[in-house]
């Protein structure tokens, strides 16, 4: 009996370090989820352990299944919205200070993010303005490369479709505005805090890069 | 009249506003228009451009899906939802307003610049189906509600909905701790200021019962 217990045991524990050396021999894409336990990584994945996916499902199916006057977007309101605001606070003579408390309200984030970028280099400020805040649901999706973030404009066609549908006295500003009382003096304002320096080439593709 | 009987028997089918998901609402609501297609018609086009079936032509869903994975890839500090940007874009307007003693103004302007929307939909809709058209009109059938609130339960003369911007600005003030305005603020300067506005526009009184399930029903 003993024998045998003694050799369940020794089997188990070789076997043991025989099958994770064998698993550790398994082909890359087997162990594509990542390093460390397998058995984790569906648990570990923050997406798959969401159990409130399905309205997010169901405003994403309302929004793409409306397309007239226009094909909607996940971005509409937020753009319009913003638009919104721009032109309201334009009239005022307000655009400047909107900005300027703006940045103020992130200055806690953009100090977070100068440490990193002083620890980690510059490109780190392009990681933190774009990709690392929700600010990446206003756009369609950011183009990364070392040095540069370019994604497509989502106030263009917005403030197009809203020149159309709504009222012209609400919309009477013009894209260039957009960019020079908004999304220019944003981001710079963001670049000063965070001890970057930038260059935005405003366009269809709107292009920030390191200066 | 018929249509207005309809859509009452509609409701009424409904037991329980679990029964009246937001998409058999819609169904309910093009059913009845198909039984009555000539004063469907008669409402303009862009009126019925909701759920209007273009989904399986889009082909810009693959950067929709790629940014909801994202977002609900993201739970630090709390897990982030489809509508963060959005709320986050409300509430920084929102302090900006009353710092500057001007949200009133601000929920004026969003009141008159959508007034197009209401004046080109809801208006004819009421007038066709009844006041239940009203929050149909400002909140399941416009994108700043459907792309703003997590759900909207249905019931005859009532909407409610998780209120979206409480947790948000607590996990702001917590992190940030930057914004002035509290949450009776959004309540009070924003939120309800907005929905009155609308609904004073089309001659229809409101109440509105702020909380965590927000509450807006017909009177």
């Amino acid at each position: 009996m003993n024998e045998r217990r003694n050799f369940a045991r020794q089997t188990l524990k070789w076997g043991g370090a025989l099958t994770l050396l064998s698993m550790l021999n398994l082909p890359g894409r087997v162990r594509a989820a990542g390093p460390g336990n397998p058995l984790q990584v569906l648990k570990e994945n923050k997406f798959l352990q969401r159990d409130d996916m399905a309205d997010a499902l169901k405003s994403l199916y309302m929004t793409y299944d409306s397309t007239t006057p226009y094909p909607h977007k996940f971005n509409d309101v937020l753009s319009k919205g913003q638009l919104r605001v721009l032109g309201f606070l334009m009239k005022k003579g307000m655009d400047r200070e909107y900005v300027e408390h703006y940045v103020m309200l992130m200055s806690p984030v953009l100090k977070r993010l100068k440490k990193l970028v002083e620890k980690e280099g510059p490109d780190k400020g392009l990681w933190g303005m774009f990709e690392d805040t929700p600010s990446y649901q206003l756009f369609e999706r950011i183009d990364e490369k070392q040095g540069e973030r370019s994604f497509p404009c989502p106030y263009k066609g917005a403030l197009e479709n809203c020149k159309k549908w709504m009222r012209a006295e609400d919309f009477f500003f013009e894209w260039q505005d957009v960019h020079e009382k908004w999304c220019i003096p944003i981001w710079t304002g963001f670049a000063k805090e965070i001890g970057i320096k930038i260059i935005v080439q405003p366009g269809d593709m709107c292009t920030v890069k390191l200066a | 009249m018929k249509d207005k009987k309809l859509m009452k028997a509609a409701g009424t089918r409904c037991k329980t506003s679990q029964d009246m998901s937001r998409r058999s609402f819609s169904k309910k609501l093009m059913g009845i228009g198909f039984l009555s297609s000539l004063s469907l018609t008669s409402l303009p086009a862009s009126a019925l451009a909701w759920l209007d079936g273009g989904f399986n032509q889009r082909e810009d869903l693959a950067d929709a899906l790629k940014v909801l994975v994202k977002t609900y890839s993201d739970t630090r500090p709390y897990p982030h939802k489809f509508y963060d940007a959005l709320v986050k874009m409300h509430l920084s307007t929102l302090d900006f307003t009353v710092k500057k003693g001007i949200w009133k103004e601000n929920a004026d302007n969003y009141v008159q610049v959508l007034g197009v929307v209401v004046d080109r939909h809801i208006r004819k809709a009421i007038e066709k189906f009844g006041k239940d058209a009203f929050l149909w009109g400002i909140f399941e059938r416009t994108s700043c509600s459907y792309q703003l609130y997590e759900h909207i339960d249905i019931k005859e003369g009532e909407r409610s909905f998780p209120c979206p911007y409480k947790t948000i600005l607590e996990q702001t003030q917590k992190t940030m701790g930057t914004y002035t305005i509290t949450w009776e603020d959004v309540h009070h300067k924003w939120c309800m200021p907005v929905w009155n506005g609308f609904a004073k526009s089309v001659g229809i009184e409101i109440k509105v019962e702020p909380g965590e399930t927000c509450r807006v029903k017909l009177i």
